[in-house]
């Protein structure tokens, strides 16, 4: 089933950027335009993507021992947990600044995952907003964002 | 023979205390730079070169080019360990290397590689010193035509990374070639796809792509394995076993010698060699089921094929003065503060420095198999760590990582996205490596596809009267009807 | 009425205080400098060397910033974003930048104004060039057979639209019945591999990427596109001493800033900036490595702007339209 979903939605992908593809000249004085390879690729896409949606109709299936795509129980909740957490600090990375997005990130993570030591969390988090923008921002002169408060 | 001499008082130079001191450090730098993410060695080695602006022009092309090599082996740490490939040309040993890790050979993995590298990297030295100003003049006949038909010999290669299902491998080469249209397009130097978003405007960046569909969805899928118990690496396994050597000797051996005839021609890249290499291994094996399951081989190869590369790079660089890629164009940026210009002529005007920088090359890959080897097993260790610690720290990793690429939030946006495409790719078992080879070929085929035909003026023989153009496609067809004649029955019955 | 008069004085006072001191504290970070091209390339060499001499001259560090891609478009859309506070910097390549702008393809989303050039560092002229071993001894051997075979003659740029690209243009309509078969190659090694390797026939790029390998004779330079000869290539004619003088075709870097800086920042950055590329390291730095400095500020530069974004509109419109480009 989920295979059929993913399938479709490569489909559908493939489908529109051939689409797209259209808007850019197929041919040019000189040979393929810009338009040709995305349109011819985007079209071989979609039938490949058809002949396997037929197939998994069929009873066949890609995998060998599918496996169910959405996790249950613990292991979902911390699957969710980190990528919850990824987003939360790319969000808040550029206005929260590098230190305060990874001091959060590590702290809340490492709880959020049921490490319940609170001077490893802390020295983990300090190590990994201050001591890494550290070492990136002076050493490497690799400029990290500092936020709206300055930090 | 004049060579030989040239080649002692190089060595002479080249072990003298202070250049022996910059070789040394020049590779802990650059090892330390493969191993930090998003740090890729170009922008590494332009961030030291103002280090080098103390120092004599002798010593800072040893550095540089020490910095260099040595951030070719950094990226297989990370690729071996944690599934994220520290810079591009690692991406293939994430295949088989992770495998080995969580097999509890992390640490063999680490130390053929290792020892892979070593070969590469002395035998394409050995070449340089041996057959270089010949050889480097006959890579020149590798033309926009050549190009094209060598990447589309590395395309049909694809059907070597298939496993179950050839048409989902299919299936997932196309995304990748359309991804890689993502961006300027060759033909009217304007953005294709790329919906007025001006970070898309020069394609979805290749490091955070493979950093999100390996690294990201590595631990997405860990989080939900019911046991999270470590790995535990007993140091009895960090030596290959027999079996394992016996494997590994001929691969390192192949690798070395695709990486290395690669590494000749400029503007190849460092990751065609390394999948080229793998992909043979696989084809040549009895048992090629074992790959993609922690087959050492698997490591082997493309790692020899690597530092084969990364050092038989530098011959069209001395002898031509062309820099093969971005890092080796930084290098020569170097050069040319210190005022040096390489060329044909180098040889003849500073033969003192040019000697001491090929005998330091040798030094290097001693020191460099002398610093990595005896930490492989601190780094195996590093799996022992609790899965809670061990993933806060890969994403943190993959995080700076993403960011420090172009300081662009983009980018980290991009590593998200495509960790969670990883993720269900990998659980449907759709392969992952197709991907990644057709986009790093989707742009040079077409530009290549582009510039032989501006030079033709829009006539198509240009590939049939060049002859090793011909060879190159007779090659591909020949690659394709092999393949369409073995997995063409099993295909149908699929469908 | 006295009252008033004071409270305004007071006020003038403080916000004129203000204004000094704000050009007085800065900078108190560090400030950026964005180079909107790869590193290892010669804009990017010569930004690390003014940045290294013009932070000891400002007292804050000024890190170089590599943002590559789109042939410089991602860099300086970047810039256009940035606040206009002083400490985001950027290198502006003229006429790279003006095509950008100008190429309706491109979708550039900021425009000429977006941008106040504060100093010009290199001015690289346009030339052409040829393998050693070449057919062709003098521009008018190239001109000739362009106008007996026309299209024949493959042609390279460092890129589409790209001021060499630009300056074949330029030589056709000087040279009516020349055309040149262009083949657009990705700079400047890209170049040197495919001469060498007799890919391609001629090829048009800057003084700075080749003046070392035509003085040891390794190639051939047919003609200078500026108004004198370069002094790394005295030997080598001008275009005008060929017959063509309307070519006259160079790529520039500069440092300019988001439109918006506070004049008094500008300043400070002029004056930095100016004394950072005067500096002999700089000038000994940059020449070994052929590259010329031509050192334009405030007014001058400024019209080095407009006037360079004039004739690349009029070439570039011609370029888009030509079959082959």
């Amino acid at each position: 089933m989920a295979e059929r979903v993913v399938l479709a939605c490569l489909g559908l992908l493939f489908g529109g950027m051939a689409w797209i593809a259209l808007g850019y000249s197929l041919r040019d004085a000189l040979g393929p335009g810009a338009g040709f390879f995305p349109f011819w690729l985007g079209a071989l896409g979609l039938a490949l993507s058809l002949a396997l949606l037929v197939q998994s109709w069929r009873g066949g299936s890609i995998a060998e021992a599918p496996l169910a795509l959405l996790p249950r129980g613990e292991g979902a909740r911390r699957a969710l947990a980190l990528l919850a957490s990824l987003a939360v600090a790319a969000l808040l990375f550029q206005p929260a600044g590098f230190r305060l997005t990874m001091l959060f990130f590590s702290a809340g993570l490492l709880f959020a995952l049921g490490v319940r030591r609170p001077i490893v969390i802390a020295l983990f988090a300090l190590a990994s907003s201050f001591g890494l923008f550290h070492v990136f921002y002076y050493w490497l002169q690799v400029p990290l964002p500092i936020g709206l408060l300055g930090i | 023979m004049d060579t030989l001499q040239h080649l002692v008082s190089g060595f002479a130079a080249a072990l003298s205390p202070a250049y022996l001191t910059y070789a040394l450090a020049g590779c802990a730098l650059g090892t330390l730079i493969g191993v930090l993410p998003g740090l890729g060695p170009a922008a590494g080695t332009a961030i030291l070169i103002p280090l080098t602006f103390k120092l004599d022009p002798t010593g800072a092309i040893i550095m540089l080019s020490a910095i260099y090599y040595g951030a070719m082996y950094g990226g297989t740490i990370t690729s071996v360990l944690i599934n994220v490939p520290g810079e591009a040309a690692s991406v293939v040993t994430c295949i088989d290397g992770h495998q080995m890790a969580k097999q509890g050979r992390g640490g063999t993995a680490l130390g053929i590689a290792a020892i892979g590298s070593f070969v590469g990297g002395i035998v394409a030295t050995v070449a340089l010193v041996v057959v270089a100003p010949p050889l480097a003049k006959l890579a020149l006949r590798f033309g926009p035509p050549e190009f094209f038909a060598l990447m589309l010999f590395g395309l049909c290669l694809v059907s070597g990374l298939a496993g179950r299902s050839m048409l989902a491998a299919l299936l997932m080469t196309v995304l990748g070639l359309l991804l890689a249209m993502i961006g300027i397009d060759p033909v009217r130097g304007a953005p294709r796809f790329a919906f007025d978003v001006p970070d898309l405007y020069d394609g979805i960046g290749f490091i955070p792509v493979v950093m999100g569909l390996f690294g990201i969805s590595e631990i997405l899928l860990a989080a939900e394995a019911p046991a999270l118990a470590a790995v535990r690496t007993r140091l009895s396994r960090l030596l290959p076993s027999r079996e394992e050597w016996r494997r590994s000797i001929g691969a390192i051996w192949r690798g070395t010698g695709i990486g290395f005839f690669l590494g000749l021609i400029p503007g190849i890249g460092s990751i065609v060699p390394t999948f080229m290499a793998y992909v043979a291994e696989k084809r040549l094996s009895k048992t090629p089921e074992r790959f993609g399951r922690g087959a050492i081989e698997g490591v082997a190869a493309p790692e020899s094929a690597n530092n084969a590369y990364a050092n038989a790079a530098m011959i069209p660089f001395l002898t031509l003065g062309i820099p093969s890629s971005p890092t080796i164009a930084v290098l020569m940026g170097a050069f040319i503060i210190n005022g040096i210009t390489p060329g044909p002529f180098l040889f003849q005007e500073r033969p003192d420095l040019v000697w001491a920088v090929i005998a330091s090359f040798f030094v290097g890959n001693v020191i460099l198999l002398a610093l990595n080897l005896p930490l492989v097993g601190l780094w195996a260790k590093l799996l022992e760590v609790r899965f809670e610690y061990l993933a806060v720290g890969v994403l943190l990793f993959c995080l700076v990582g993403a960011y420090s690429l172009q300081q662009s939030i983009f980018d980290v946006w991009v590593m998200i996205a495509f960790g969670v495409v990883g993720y269900v790719f990998r659980k449907l078992e759709l392969p992952l490596a197709p991907l990644v080879l057709g986009l790093i070929l989707g742009s040079p085929i077409e530009k290549s596809l582009r510039t032989s035909l501006e030079m033709s003026g829009g006539d198509y023989s240009i590939f049939l009267t060049r002859p090793l153009c011909v060879g190159l496609l007779i090659a591909s067809s020949v690659v394709l009807i092999g393949s369409a004649l073995k997995l063409a029955p099993k295909t149908l019955r699929e469908a | 009425m006295i009252k008033a008069l004071a409270k305004v004085a007071v006020s003038a006072a403080a916000l004129l205080a203000a204004c000094v001191a704000v050009a007085q504290q800065f900078p108190e970070r560090p400030i950026q400098l964005m180079v909107a091209f790869p590193a290892g390339g010669s804009t990017d060499v010569g930004a690390r060397v003014v940045a290294s001499i013009a932070e000891k001259i400002l007292g804050k560090p000024m890190v170089v910033i590599n943002r590559g891609g789109a042939g410089g478009q991602v860099g300086w859309t970047e810039m256009a974003r940035q606040k206009p506070d002083g400490y985001y910097l950027g290198y502006i390549n003229l006429p790279a930048t003006n095509t950008v702008i100008l190429d309706p393809e491109r979708k550039a989303n900021f425009g000429a104004d977006a941008f106040v050039p504060i100093i010009n560092q290199v001015l690289d002229p346009g030339i052409v060039w040829v393998r050693a071993d070449s057919p062709y001894k003098t521009l008018k051997d190239l001109v000739d057979a362009a106008k007996k075979s026309p299209n024949t003659i493959r042609t390279a740029t460092t890129g589409i639209l790209s001021d060499d690209h630009l300056a074949i243009l330029m030589l056709e309509e000087a040279a009516p019945g020349a055309i040149f078969r262009i083949v657009h190659l990705a700079g400047g090694a890209d170049q040197l591999k495919e001469i060498l390797g007799g890919n391609v026939d001629v090829a048009f790029d800057n003084v700075g990427s080749i003046a070392p390998r035509v003085r040891s004779g390794e190639l051939r330079a047919l003609a200078v596109m500026d108004h004198q000869r370069s002094k790394f290539l005295p030997d080598v004619p001008t275009m005008k001493e060929v017959g063509y003088p309307s070519v006259i075709s160079s790529s520039t870097r500069g440092i300019a800033a988001p439109r918006g800086v506070p004049p008094a920042v500008l300043k400070t950055l002029e004056a930095a900036l100016r004394k950072a590329m005067e500096d002999p390291e700089h000038i000994q730095k940059l020449e070994s490595a052929g590259l010329a400095i031509k050192i334009m500020v405030g007014e001058e530069y400024a019209k080095y702007y407009r006037e360079t974004h004039e004739q690349a509109k009029k070439y570039t419109e011609w370029a888009k339209s030509r079959a082959h480009k």
